[in-house]
């Protein structure tokens, strides 16, 4: 008898779990605001939620920070800055949360949307 | 460009350093970086005024909310960090906790007096202006009375007779009145007949009187803020509303805010009683009297208490007390003065003042400690002064005791003397005897008493209790029965050999053992 094939585990469609200010967040860094005063600005939320908010993002491995090459900002002259980035599970994310809030991308639109 | 307090790059600095302080030590410098460079940004653009990706002008935060925003990014670092939040916090035993809970208690007893209005009332100072040249008139021994004490024949008597005195008196009544709120609602309220000059000597707005009725003919009447809030339910547009006190149509003319009368007799509301209305009362009618004393006739000068002589026709005279406003409300603080002088005559009978003997190597506490331990002892002290006093304050005229129906002034005056002197007898000697129980060197309570010793071979060896630091600093010998050759606690050094034996040592402060 021939061995049974091995059952493979679907992934599970991923539920959109976060609140409307991660939400935004997470749309603010797909739109190309990868700086937390950056992010800040474009969604209007106050510092004292955004950074602890990114820190969840990142703990839950929705986005990534890295800090910026030193070289860089010596050059001018400014203190290096943390980029922040989608990672492919923020992205798959991202895509959940547009069912659960349809007007995020409205909200705060990428730059190719803006083009079109 | 938008004005900001925290414009200038090196207090937001700083204050994004103190707000680092909060977050645990692991992520500080992650995140004070991360904050600083943030900074350079909020204040680059906010220097700019335009966005920074778009080049318009935006709402940026400016540095102040972006700092104070730091506040809060640590403030849920900390609540992410439930073991660094507990390290944050003072050690049960620990001088720091000491202080804290007696800086706790001290502001829960001013917090109390501040919603009792009673106490409130006796701790503020007076609200008015000329409270230290306004007397009240009262009869000998009568000056704390909450009942009128001054025959309406006396009051008239003086305003010729006591010219020289005074400059100015006036007379009030508080009366019991239904007055008619509404149709169909009526409430017995303390109302209070005035002549027209207390008004003015109080600094109150003025009310109209019969005189000077308005264009309806009513007379003006002015409510107390409790009365406004109980019987008019605090209608922002009471100005105006007539009512009928005692079939008397009257126009209320405003509120006066709480705390503003502060003269004895209860009031609910004013009115201005005319000179004509005021001589139809009988003479034997008893109100109060507020006189306005001329500086000359007082060379010690007005504040304080005077005496003044009334001859009577008969050929009796009898003593009024004149006793200033400022006096009054500076009589609990006096009487508080007084027992805590009583109390630190009366201290040494209940506790030794000796903080215990320390001979063993006491040539190597450092003076840093010294003066340490000094300072713990004030700093307790310190605090133990505002707490007895607005305790017995409370006590005394919040009118807690009595279950909060005045407990009349001379009763308040010796509840406050008792609980003054007792809070603060018992507090010093729980100041002495918790600093005799404390290490000498972290000052922190000494723990795991155990019995040392036994009472029958008492002349052979001491017998008593010995307690332990727990930063392993040393023991604390206490002799259950004192002897001519240990009568007092002793202080045993550990040196630090000993330190393996204590799982606290590293909370301690640096020894000097």
């Amino acid at each position: 008898m021939a061995p049974a094939a091995p059952i493979k585990a679907r992934p599970a469609p991923i539920e959109a779990k976060l609140s409307h200010t991660a939400a935004l967040i997470l749309q603010a860094i797909h739109a190309g605001q990868v700086y937390g005063f950056s992010v800040m600005e474009k969604t209007g939320l106050p510092s004292g939620t955004v950074y602890p908010a990114m820190r969840r993002l990142e703990r839950d491995g929705l986005i990534l920070s890295k800090w910026e090459n030193q070289s860089i900002a010596d050059a001018e002259q400014r203190p290096p800055r943390k980029y922040y980035k989608l990672t492919r599970a923020g992205k798959d994310m991202l895509e959940a949360l547009y069912k659960r809030y349809p007007l995020l991308e409205k909200l705060i639109p990428t730059p190719q949307m803006e083009k079109a | 460009m938008r004005q900001d307090p925290l414009k200038s790059h090196p207090i937001s600095r700083l204050l994004l350093r103190s707000a680092s302080v909060l977050v645990p030590s692991r992520d500080r410098a992650e995140w004070l970086a991360e904050w600083k460079a943030e900074l350079w940004h909020v204040l680059h653009s906010h220097r700019e005024g335009r966005d920074e990706a778009t080049g318009k002008i935006a709402t940026h935060p400016g540095p102040t909310a972006f700092c104070l925003g730091a506040f809060q990014d640590a403030w849920w670092l900390r609540q992410h960090n439930p073991q660094q939040l507990s390290r944050l916090l003072p050690r049960p035993g620990s001088p720091a906790m000491c202080l804290l809970s007696l800086a706790g208690w001290a502001a829960a007893t001013f917090m109390l007096a501040m919603c009792l209005p009673g106490a409130r009332k006796a701790i503020l100072p007076m609200p008015y202006p000329d409270a230290d040249s306004l007397v009240l008139i009262s009869p000998g021994g009568a000056s704390m009375s909450s009942l009128p004490p001054v025959r309406l024949a006396d009051y008239r008597s003086w305003q010729t007779t006591a010219r020289p005195l005074f400059t100015e008196l006036a007379y009030y009544q508080p009366l019991m009145k239904r007055v008619h709120i509404a149709p169909h609602r009526t409430a017995e309220l303390s109302i209070v007949r005035a002549s027209a000059n207390l008004f003015d000597m109080l600094r109150f707005p003025s009310v109209s009187s019969k005189q000077e009725q308005d264009s309806q003919h009513l007379q003006g009447l002015l409510l107390s803020e409790s009365a406004w809030r109980e019987y008019f339910e605090s209608d922002p547009a009471i100005a105006g509303r007539v009512v009928e006190v005692a079939g008397l149509r009257a126009r209320i003319v405003g509120v006066l805010p709480k705390d503003r009368w502060r003269l004895p007799g209860r009031a609910d509301a004013w009115m201005v009683a005319d000179a004509p209305e005021v001589n139809s009362l009988p003479p034997n009618s008893k109100g109060f009297v507020l006189a306005a004393m001329r500086p000359s006739a007082f060379p010690d000068g007005p504040t304080g208490q005077h005496w003044m002589t009334v001859y009577r026709a008969n050929g009796d005279s009898e003593m009024f007390e004149c006793v200033s406003l400022a006096e009054q409300t500076r009589q609990p603080f006096s009487i508080y003065l007084f027992t805590l002088f009583v109390a630190f005559l009366a201290l040494p009978a209940t506790t030794p003042l000796p903080l215990g003997e320390y001979p063993a190597r006491a040539e190597r506490l450092g003076w840093s400690v010294r003066v340490r331990r000094w300072l713990f002892l004030a700093a307790k002290l310190a605090l133990i002064l505002p707490l007895v006093y607005f305790a017995s304050m409370d006590l005394a005229y919040g009118n807690i005791a009595s279950g909060l129906h005045s407990a009349g002034p001379v009763s308040s005056q010796y509840l406050q003397l008792a609980s003054s002197f007792f809070g603060l007898l018992f507090a010093f000697r729980w100041a002495l005897r918790d600093q005799r129980g404390r290490c000498p060197v972290c000052l922190r309570l000494l723990t795991n008493p155990a019995r040392v010793g036994e009472a029958s071979r008492n002349f052979l060896a001491w017998n008593g209790t010995e307690l332990i630091c727990a930063g392993g600093h040393g023991l604390l010998h206490i002799p259950e029965i004192p002897t001519s050759w240990f009568s007092t606690q002793r202080w045993l050094y550990l040196d630090p050999s000993w330190s393996s034996l204590f799982t606290d040592v590293h909370a301690a402060p640096a020894g000097v053992l």
